[in-house]
């Protein structure tokens, strides 16, 4: 539960930051050749930089409401932070962007043999996608694909984490200052 | 647009030259056409039902274990085993090793090129079924790395419900999740590339295909895929078959996760959880130290003492 109480509190940290604009919402996450990992996504902009393309954000996705639920799938989470770039100097509706996440993996032990066996690591990952902010709804869908970098190789990275992934977020605007 | 038109064309230049290229292959190589796997030409030196091929009863008592190399390899992945069984035992053991050759493999470059992953598993179902028909009770499957998936299979895809159930099935570092992170794109950038050649020293190149077209990757892709869904959704081992799960912690090519997919996802008949044993060792196959020291590695007590528990405790089981 601690896990999950940081979670929140890291997302509802946010608005200890003066910020532009509050998304909230949600990821649906697919590993390439591994698991759905699902959760939650906030992004910002930060008043008093660049409000038009500069956002931070912080996510959580999980394989317990992915692959692991209701399976023998690894039940994996990953704490992620990032800063990213809506490009172009005008906002519209539909806009590329690129992030640098930063991150933390942990998966199950299982039991006390496995517990040499690697299960966690430091993410780093860049990112591309595409976004759409609906006119009408304060609602914006977001498609990208991420590769992470120096997740370790040969038997000293967990072997459930693999590099390269793909999501969809849908967040809700749940402030907008202008 | 002229720039845009330029870095285009020279794109596509660059991926069809991609795809058209082919591996420098030569008489040296596994994958020429000089050097095979020996158990082709000579079966009756490593299939037991070739050797026996009217097996007195003194024989059909003996215990059977088909031994099943992993991707790219040959019988020579289980070669120690067998010397060990001969040294420790000579005639008079309670087992004999049936090193089977996986299909595609131990032939030449076009050849595994060609296959899917089911003409590898074909050898260890045809050897079993004949092992069962000349009247063998007792038999057991030890599977390396893509061996494993292929024991694995076997499970799941129900093999075992129409034939005689093995009495054991050991696992060595078997391979469900890979500890590549470029494996999981093969199926992107393969096409691209074409083939991989393994980072392997020439002292192997008899005993390893060097190049793996990238067909092949995805099959092995395919197969490793399989096994986890498999996994995710459980599998009985058959009735009365014990699995044992020996893997490496730092697997360099099979990820140590694969041992932990294989606890939580494959269960003994009677609900009991399977027993896996983690070594301390950083090697793939830990059971095959020979020509290690070309791979620029110092075998350890550590790697002789890991070998040995393996094949002991194999041996005590198969009574």
């Amino acid at each position: 539960m601690n896990k999950y109480a940081t979670a929140l509190g890291l997302v509802l940290g946010t608005f200890l930051v003066k910020s532009q604009d509050l998304d909230l919402g949600i990821r649906i996450q697919k590993t390439h050749s591994m698991y759905w990992e699902n959760g939650i996504t906030a992004q910002y902009t930060l008043a008093k930089f660049k409000p038009d393309n500069f956002y931070v954000g912080f996510s959580y996705v999980t394989s317990r409401i992915g692959t692991a639920a209701g399976t023998n799938a690894l039940k994996q989470d990953s704490y992620i932070a990032n800063v990213g770039w809506n490009f172009g100097k005008k906002v519209k509706p539909f806009r590329v962007h690129a992030r640098l996440n930063f991150g933390y993996f942990h998966a199950e032990e299982v039991v006390d043999i496995f517990k040499d066996v690697p299960n966690t690591a430091f993410l780093f990952s860049p990112e591309f996608g595409l976004k759409y902010t609906f006119q009408k709804l304060p609602i914006t869908l977001n498609l990208a694909s991420g590769y992470y970098l120096f997740t370790g190789d040969g038997g000293e990275s967990p072997g459930t984490l693999q590099p390269l992934y793909y999501h969809l977020d849908i967040t809700y605007q749940i402030f907008k200052n202008n | 647009m002229k720039p845009i038109f330029n870095i285009s064309a020279l794109l596509f230049i660059i991926i069809l030259a991609s795809c058209s290229k082919e591996p420098a292959i030569t008489n040296g190589l596994l994958d020429g056409d000089v050097i095979f796997d020996p158990s082709i030409n000579n079966p009756e030196g490593y299939y037991i039902s070739a050797k026996y091929p009217n097996p007195t009863q003194a024989d059909l008592d003996k215990h059977i274990i088909i031994a099943i190399h992993g991707y790219t390899a040959t019988t020579f992945e289980w070669q120690e085993f067998v010397d060990w069984t001969d040294d420790t035992y000579g005639d008079t053991g309670t087992y004999r090793v049936s090193q089977i050759l996986m299909g595609a493999h131990g032939r030449t470059y076009e050849a595994f090129k060609a296959s899917k992953w089911q003409d590898w598993a074909e050898s260890a179902k045809v050897e079993y079924q004949k092992l069962v028909d000349l009247g063998y009770t007792k038999i057991s499957l030890v599977g390396s790395s893509t061996g494993a998936t292929v024991c694995l299979e076997m499970m799941h895809s129900g093999f075992f419900n129409s034939t005689v159930a093995p009495q054991n099935i050991f696992i060595v570092d078997g391979i469900i999740v890979s500890s590549n992170k470029t494996q999981s794109i093969a199926n992107i950038v393969g096409p691209m590339l074409v083939y991989v050649e393994a980072d392997q020293p020439a002292e192997q190149d008899s005993f390893w295909y060097r190049f793996r077209p990238q067909e092949t990757v995805r099959e092995l892709n395919k197969m490793m895929k399989e096994g986890q869904k498999e996994l995710e959704n459980g599998i009985t081992a058959p009735s009365g078959t014990r699995v044992k799960v020996f893997h490496s912690v730092n697997d360099p090519t099979a990820s140590s996760a694969s041992a932990v997919l294989l606890y939580k996802g494959l269960q003994h008949s009677d609900g009991s959880t399977i027993d896996v044993e983690m070594m301390e060792s950083d090697i793939h196959v830990f059971t095959r130290l020979a020509l290690r020291k070309y791979e620029g590695l110092s075998v350890t007590q550590k790697n002789i003492d890991n070998q040995l528990s393996a094949f002991q405790q194999m041996a005590e089981q198969l009574n």
